[in-house]
């Protein structure tokens, strides 16, 4: 069985009467690269800000490698980059880097200066932090966050206002990371396109709550082009296209929805052999959503 | 939380601000020493300089003139007294060198969210809490050290032996000072854990030293009460008060009182930042 790297349940954040953060309850496993997607003000920020403690719970648990107690420990193998990156601006990228690495008990400087060549700043080590451009202070903020060797770590927003050259280079930076040195990424952002390129589970999140919880095969296929059939009769009409439309390419959602992945050209034949089959169809029509299109209607949905 | 400690003197030692701060308190001892007047901060000050300047026709002579040669001059010529000593008695003006020591240690941090880098993934709130402290006292410790030691050690230079209290007196003066000293740099400490943004923090402290003897004075005058007593326990009167061979009563009661406000003031700073929400 996988390890659980964070578990939180019913996380609660309220500020006075506004609720941040509402019953929150996700699992993540070691090894995976969890994408936190949702508008700005969901509150992503927020699920990371008590998760890192760095605002109190309001009620509800979690825990960090299996351990509600120990925290401060569980923290020591955690790197975390919540909001914008921050640094003192008179010191170097090097200089900062190094303050760190003495309170995590880094004795070893060769550790900074392989932490500053993952990100590619390396050539840029003694250049103050307030000269950084904002991709330069994301790297920076990336180095600082896999530092100390974490077994996991917390990313907020860490491509926001990056060009696309920067975007990439984080992309592949994390995706690096997490292949190579098998570290577990909660990664947040409210671009679903960008976050889909890297996370392999996803999370959505509105006003507070969790509104969705999948994989990205099951996000492919909930986004993936197909065929809606409805029936009351769901088992016969799949051995229906399995004899008739010699097709198993289809999925079963619950006894009065199947979604066919083949026929996409072709509605009307499928129906057809459905009708000649004597399965009542009450609705059949061809659907498919972009990335976008299927997070609007999910926080519409969740609205209602 | 040795190694918070450690990576804020590294820090600090990177920048450029408590070697100013050195600078500055290495210089206005030098001016006090040459112009063999110690000045100090607020309205009103304690009894040393009354206690110092008991000559009449020195007084007078002092008064008319406006030169710092010439102050030297008369000053030398009636005669010795302890400089350094007097110099211990205008110890406040320490107050704003503390408010130096605690923006770079701790208040730049919070303002600059650097510290949820630091309490996200390291160390605890109550360990983060009593690092800082650490760090501002030791950084206060040695900047009361420098400006002790090197008031003695100028005098000595510029005005010599028969101006001095000696350096057992300035270290025993230097011992009874502390605690007060201590207490002041936790008033700071505070605030800054309470307010967290360098404007807001200097906006308070800065006229904070000028505004509690105001409002001691006003009280005092609006419910007839015994001002000058209870001024003998504000900060700059303890201060200077200490340097004027007080009785063991009252050294005793500015220790007791030292102590109640390093507790108090830590325990409000602690339970106010265990709360906050680190931005």
């Amino acid at each position: 069985m996988q390890e659980v790297v964070l578990q939180t349940v019913n996380l609660t954040k309220k500020y006075k009467d506004f609720v941040a953060l509402d019953n929150a309850n996700i699992t993540i496993h070691k090894g995976d690269i969890y994408g936190l997607i949702g508008r700005n003000g969901a509150g992503k920020t927020t699920l990371m800000k008590t998760i890192t403690t760095l605002t109190n719970k309001t009620s509800g648990t979690f825990s960090l490698f299996g351990s509600e107690e120990e925290l401060t420990e569980s923290k020591r193998r955690i790197g975390c980059l919540i909001e914008s990156p921050a640094f003192f601006g008179s010191l170097t990228a090097y200089q900062n880097l190094k303050y760190y690495a003495i309170q995590k008990g880094i004795t070893n400087d060769k550790q900074i200066d392989k932490v500053l060549k993952a990100v590619d700043l390396f050539k840029e080590k003694d250049k103050k932090f307030k000269n950084f451009s904002l991709g330069m202070k994301q790297r920076l903020g990336i180095a600082f966050a896999i530092l100390d060797n974490p077994d996991f770590i917390i990313l907020d927003e860490p491509i926001n206002g990056l060009d696309p050259i920067g975007i990439k280079e984080i992309r592949d930076t994390l995706k690096r990371l997490n292949e190579e040195e098998k570290i577990t990424i909660l990664i947040s952002s409210h671009i679903l396109s960008e976050l889909y390129l890297i996370a392999n589970h996803f999370c959505f999140i509105d006003k507070g709550r969790i509104i969705k919880d999948l994989s990205k095969e099951e996000l492919d296929l909930e986004c993936s082009k197909c065929i809606i059939i409805k029936t009351k009769d769901v088992k016969k009409a799949t051995v229906v296209l399995e004899q008739k439309l010699k097709t198993t390419n289809y999925k079963v959602i619950d006894n009065t929805e199947i979604r066919l992945y083949d026929y996409l050209e072709n509605t009307l034949k499928v129906n057809k052999t459905l009708l000649a089959n004597d399965i009542e169809v009450t609705g059949i029509y061809e659907s498919g959503i972009s990335l976008e299109d299927y997070f609007d209607s999910l926080i519409k949905d969740g609205a209602k | 939380m040795l190694n918070i400690i450690k990576s804020d003197l590294y820090r600090v030692f990177r920048g450029k601000a408590i070697y100013i701060a050195i600078a500055f308190i290495l210089i206005l001892a030098s001016v006090s020493c040459f112009a063999m007047s110690p000045g100090h901060i607020g309205f009103a000050s304690s009894s040393i300089e009354e206690t110092d300047y008991d000559n009449e026709e020195l007084l007078e002579k002092l008064y008319e003139t406006d030169s710092i040669i010439e102050t030297r001059e008369i000053m030398k010529e009636y005669g010795s007294f302890p400089l350094d000593k007097s110099q211990l008695g205008a110890n406040a003006n320490l107050y704003y060198f503390f408010i130096i020591v605690v923006v770079i240690v701790l208040v730049t941090d919070l303002s600059n969210s650097t510290a949820k880098n630091t309490l996200s993934s390291a160390i605890s709130r109550k360990k983060y809490y009593f690092s800082k402290l650490i760090t501002c006292l030791g950084l206060g410790t040695v900047l009361i050290l420098i400006n002790n030691y090197g008031s003695y050690v100028i005098n000595l230079i510029m005005n010599g032996k028969e101006f001095s209290a000696g350096i057992l007196e300035i270290t025993k003066l230097t011992i009874l000072q502390l605690p007060i000293l201590y207490a002041i740099i936790s008033v700071l400490v505070c605030i800054g854990f309470c307010f967290r943004k360098t404007g807001t923090f200097n906006s308070i402290t800065i006229p904070l030293i000028m505004v509690v003897q105001l409002v001691i004075m006003g009280v005092a005058t609006l419910f007839h009460l015994d001002g000058a007593n209870i001024l003998n326990y504000e900060f700059q009167y303890i201060i200077g008060n200490l340097v004027a061979n007080p009785s063991n009563t009252y050294i005793l009661k500015t220790l007791v009182l030292a102590i109640f406000y390093i507790i108090v003031f830590n325990v409000i700073g602690y339970s106010v930042f265990r709360k906050t929400e680190i931005k």
